[in-house]
């Protein structure tokens, strides 16, 4: 019988430092057991538990795309025990994964479909995920018109800088790039993602909007989307909640019935409207 | 259903000859308090008493057990799974209300796609042999949620106490072949007739206390009704009613280290502990005993409904009994029901 | 008893009427029988539910912090020894709370009680004049109420409130002071003894944490077993873990444990938690003349320095 609880091996192949304050860092990691990549089949918008052995495990959202092959990437914020101790690591060393977890963004459902992905903070790891997925030339002409807005609290905390910048050069991807607060050498917007979202006003005819963030920006932000015409079951929000096993068993991630680790992290605002207001 | 007969004198033999095939728990006394350890001869058991404190549950799933070991910190190739070589375990003397409850904890550690290893190794050749209760507590509640002083559900074998003789019921096929083997009586139609009426006299001695009829429909109507703060304001956020309710299972995964080995641990967490759902962004979305309690009593009579089609208690008192500051889920539940 | 109840609450009714309070802590009948059960009351006809009588063990100072309201509760005597140290502790300020002081005769063990009866079940419990009066299927049993109280309760030598707004009640009579016999006799023990006794206890221990969230005065925002980094103690039941807990948590509350045995009684497993911390509580006695709770102007010894404090019980333990 197969072990839910295992973790398989992976070797850190690079670590790249995102922020400038140094918290956040993505990682690429590739199987030690190359066998276990075609186990490991997973859609953006899924999760992974990273296990530094005798520090412990925490979810993660998967940064990376399944057509990027070789490599499983996340970025982690440093904030606790383990997150500290995965910063603290080297290329070289190895990590444990157990997954993929979760049910990821609904791909079939969004083709042919307007794609409106609106991110903050780390909660936009998925999202780069899933707009490499949908950028990637076998893709691309399955979905329709994708447009990014993507926010962090200033310049130095914006992440996958480099992507951007060629996101930006696309014609098939209309990008929005915002800061709460620039600096002297921001030259890009400035404002709050639910007010830029308001400005832009992205159309929600024949769309779906995808919205995974902090709490208050989500908060601010749900109202400005369906002012905008996005009705609740075209609207998918990406949740985050305290989680330890990742099967709906240990009891602490659920919301209503439903259990965020197995049942979503995704679950569109027509399915959270009829569960309890508890996350 | 096969029905059996055993001289209650007899039943030290049986038991002994079941230690020599099975790991045998049955109730013991501690001190002054039961618990269901593994014993060594039928002289431990301790058949006089109405429940133990701690539920049967950490037979299956003990409050910490290794998931792995791994040699050197960092090492996620040097995994090793601890293997067990035990013989199957056998459990005697339990209450049906605790019998019942493994079939819930079946439903989540044996769900198809996640199925948990470490409990069903112990599960797989468990036998269970239950005993009815004759003394019901006023505290006991089966009958009010599905189950019975005499429940079967969960059992293999389950006896029935009819004075000098126990009646062993026989339910499942692992029971009876365990009755084949160790060959016993049939029991005769007046012993029969003296277990019936020892049965209809526990069930009646037995009260409705919640009303279970709509109640799930009430709770999910009144999740947002101030009620359950003051119903709750008086909880200690402890970890009392979840880890001596037989039907509890919340769990935690953490790792310790000693100088060279590291290990994955799995221990028992409860949703009424504050840091069980705190997110590393500081946000709680269960800040405050109401919406702790709240989940405790929504989990059991609502979403467990939802997910596994029955309600995951199983009525033994042993959160009513225990809670030091005697918050009554039966009275939560009428009060709710009221609303 | 029932003559305390009525005076409770018609001190309530007016402290509720008069807008003294927004809030009143005290006792309400339990659903069991020889319980009593916390309540949180803040409209004047609810007075009715308060009620007083020897089940009421809760230590209910516990409910007071992190309140904004203004609050009365309902105090006997070790309740308001723990009021005391909140209040030095900055915990709770004199002004935020209005005592409600009640002389107790000290509160019924009911597992004491219910020992006595080999099993059979207690389904209604009376009390009067010194006597309490057991009822079950077929039985009914007059015990003598002062042989079973609670432990700490047995031990207690400051019966009447220390410190109080509103008095209920005539003051009761108090013992001789405390001679900690209890624990002479522990001292007494070879180590080796004393180490089984404490090993089997904690031994029993699930970690649920009641006697903590019991205690009034463990009131830390986050516990020393629960942070992560650094991680104090590990989280399973393995002895050596859950012994570092109750070792820790008792010198913690050294100096601190006003002896009211919240921990003990709410522990489910039975575990004799009452030894670590009153040992320590002999030892502050006699170390340090000093007891928990009784007085509002001294110092606890572990919060001060003095250059002459004893320091034996460090250089020969
Ligand atoms: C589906 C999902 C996807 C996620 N995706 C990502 C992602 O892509 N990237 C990402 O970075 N995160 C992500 N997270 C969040 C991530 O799982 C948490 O940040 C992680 O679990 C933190 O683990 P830790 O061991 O480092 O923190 P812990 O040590 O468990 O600490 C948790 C919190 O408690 C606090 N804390 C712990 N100990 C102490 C102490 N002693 N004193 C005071 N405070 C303390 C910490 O500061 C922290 O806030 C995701 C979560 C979920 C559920
Ligand atoms: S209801 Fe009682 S047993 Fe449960 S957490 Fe609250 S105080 Fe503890
Ligand atoms: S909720 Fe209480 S009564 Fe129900 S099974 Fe659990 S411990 Fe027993
Ligand atoms: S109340 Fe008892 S079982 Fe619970 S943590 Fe305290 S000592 Fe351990
Ligand atoms: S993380 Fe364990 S149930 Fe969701």
């Amino acid at each position: 019988m197969n072990n839910p609880y295992l973790p398989s091996p992976m070797r850190i192949e690079g670590i790249v430092t995102e922020t400038e304050d140094r918290n956040i860092k993505t990682f690429s990691l590739s199987f030690l057991d190359r066998g276990n990549e075609a186990v490991f089949k997973y859609i953006p918008g899924q999760f992974a538990e990273l296990s530094v052995l005798g520090k412990g495990e925490a979810p993660f959202g998967i940064a990376s795309s399944p057509t990027q092959k070789g490599i499983i990437e996340f970025t982690v914020n440093k904030i606790g025990l383990l997150t500290t101790a995965l910063h603290n690591m080297e290329p070289g060393e190895t990590v444990g994964i157990r997954g993929p977890l979760g049910n990821g963004y609904p791909l079939t459902t969004l083709q042919d479909k307007n794609v409106v992905i609106i991110g903050g903070g780390f909660g936009f790891s998925t999202l780069r995920a899933l707009t490499t997925f949908l950028l990637d030339k076998s893709n691309r002409n399955s979905f329709n018109n994708i447009t990014v807005i993507y926010g962090a609290r200033s310049p130095g905390l914006l992440l996958y800088k480099d992507e951007l910048r060629e996101w930006e050069k696309r014609a098939d991807l209309q990008l929005y790039v915002t800061v709460d607060k620039g600096d002297k050498d921001w030259e890009g917007r400035v404002g709050f993602i639910p007010a830029i979202t308001k400005e832009i006003a992205p159309r929600a005819d024949n769309a779906y909007v995808l919205v995974c963030g902090p709490p208050a920006m989500i908060r601010f932000t749900l109202p400005v989307i369906e002012e905008l015409g996005f009705p609740p079951e075209r609207t998918l929000l990406s949740l985050e909640m305290r989680m330890k096993c990742g099967l709906g068993k240990c009891g602490r991630c659920n919301i209503g019935s439903k259990y965020v680790c197995r049942d979503g992290p995704v679950f569109t605002l027509a399915e959270l409207n009829r569960l309890p207001r508890e996350y | 259903m096969k029905t059996k007969i055993i001289r209650k004198q007899d039943m030290t033999g049986l038991l002994n000859n079941l230690i020599q095939e099975y790991e045998v728990f049955a109730p013991v006394k501690r001190d002054d308090l039961v618990i269901f350890d593994r014993i060594g001869s039928d002289k431990d058991v301790s058949l006089e008493y109405t429940n133990s404190i701690k539920p049967p549950k950490e037979i299956l799933f003990p409050q910490s057990e290794t998931l792995f070991t791994c040699g050197s910190i960092g090492d996620a190739a040097s995994i090793e799974v601890p293997v067990s070589e035990e013989r199957p375990r056998l459990l005697f003397g339990i209450r049906p209300c605790d019998a019942r409850s493994f079939l819930l904890l079946d439903k989540v550690f044996n769900e198809e796609n996640h199925r948990d290893v470490y409990y069903l190794s112990r599960r797989n050749d468990m036998m269970v042999i239950a005993i009815g209760c004759i003394k019901p507590r006023a505290t006991c509640f089966c009958t009010s949620v599905g189950g019975g002083p005499f429940s079967s559900q969960g059992s293999d074998l389950l006896l029935v106490d009819i004075g000098d003789d126990y009646i062993i019921q026989v339910i499942t096929d692992k029971g009876s072949r365990l009755v084949e083997k160790v060959g016993v009586a049939d029991a005769g139609e007046n012993k029969l007739a003296l277990m019936k009426m020892v049965i209809q006299e526990a069930e009646l001695s037995m009260s409705p206390q919640i009303k279970t009829d709509g109640l799930k429909e009430k709770l999910d109507s009144a999740f947002d009704d101030p009620i359950w703060g003051s119903l709750t304001e008086k909880c200690l956020s402890c970890g009392i009613c979840t880890y001596l309710c037989p039907s509890c299972y919340c769990f935690d995964i953490i790792d310790e280290v000693t100088d060279s080995k590291g290990e994955r641990i799995r221990i028992w967490d409860s949703c009424q502990f504050p840091l069980f759902t705190l997110q590393a962004s500081g946000s709680n979305p269960r800040p405050t005993n109401k919406e702790r309690h709240r989940q405790r009593v929504m989990h059991k009579f609502s979403y467990c409904v939802d997910n596994y089609g029955q309600v995951s208690c199983v009525g033994c008192g042993r959160c009513v009994i225990e809670c030091p500051v005697n918050l009554d889920i039966r009275q939560v539940l009428t009060t709710i029901s009221n609303r | 008893m029932s003559e305390l109840s009525g005076q409770i609450r018609e001190a309530v009714r007016k402290l509720l009427r008069q807008k003294e309070v927004d809030l009143v802590i005290g006792f309400e009948a339990g659903t069991l029988p020889l319980h009593s059960t916390p309540c949180f009351i803040r409209e004047q006809q609810e007075a009715e539910r308060l009620i007083w009588n020897s089940f009421c063990d809760n230590n209910l100072a516990k409910y007071l912090g992190k309140r904004q309201e203004k609050i009365a509760i309902i105090a006997k005597s070790c309740d308001a020894r723990a009021i005391v140290e909140l209040i030095k502790e900055k915990q709770i300020s004199r002004e935020q709370v209005v005592i409600v002081g009640v002389p107790c005769h000290g509160m019924i063990d009911r597992r004491r009680a219910e020992a006595e009866l080999e099993g059979k079940e207690i389904l209604e419990a009376e009390e009067n004049d010194g006597e309490l009066t057991l009822k079950g299927n077929g039985f009914t049993k007059v015990l003598k109420r002062s042989d079973y109280l609670c432990y700490g309760c047995e031990v207690c030598f400051h019966r009447n409130p220390v410190i109080y707004d509103i008095l209920i009640g005539d003051g009761v009579a108090e013992k001789a002071t405390d001679q900690y016999s209890d624990i002479a006799e522990f001292e007494a023990k070879s180590t080796e003894e004393r180490w089984r006794y404490i090993s089997d206890q904690v031994s029993k221990c699930i970690r649920c944490y009641a006697c903590r969230n019991a205690c009034p005065l463990c009131y830390c925002r986050e516990c020393f077993v629960d942070n992560t980094h650094p991680q104090w103690t590990g989280k399973t039941t393995d002895i050596s873990d859950t012994m570092i807990f109750h070792l820790m948590r008792a010198f913690h509350l050294a100096g601190r444990c006003v002896g009211c045995g919240a921990c003990e009684r709410a522990c489910p497993m039975k575990v004799d938690i009452r030894k670590l911390n009153r040992k320590l509580v002999s030892d502050v006695k006699v170390l340090f003349d000093y007891e928990a709770g009784i007085s509002l102007d001294r110092t606890a010894p572990l919060a001060t320095f003095k250059p002459d404090d004893p320091e034996g019980f460090m250089l020969n333990p």
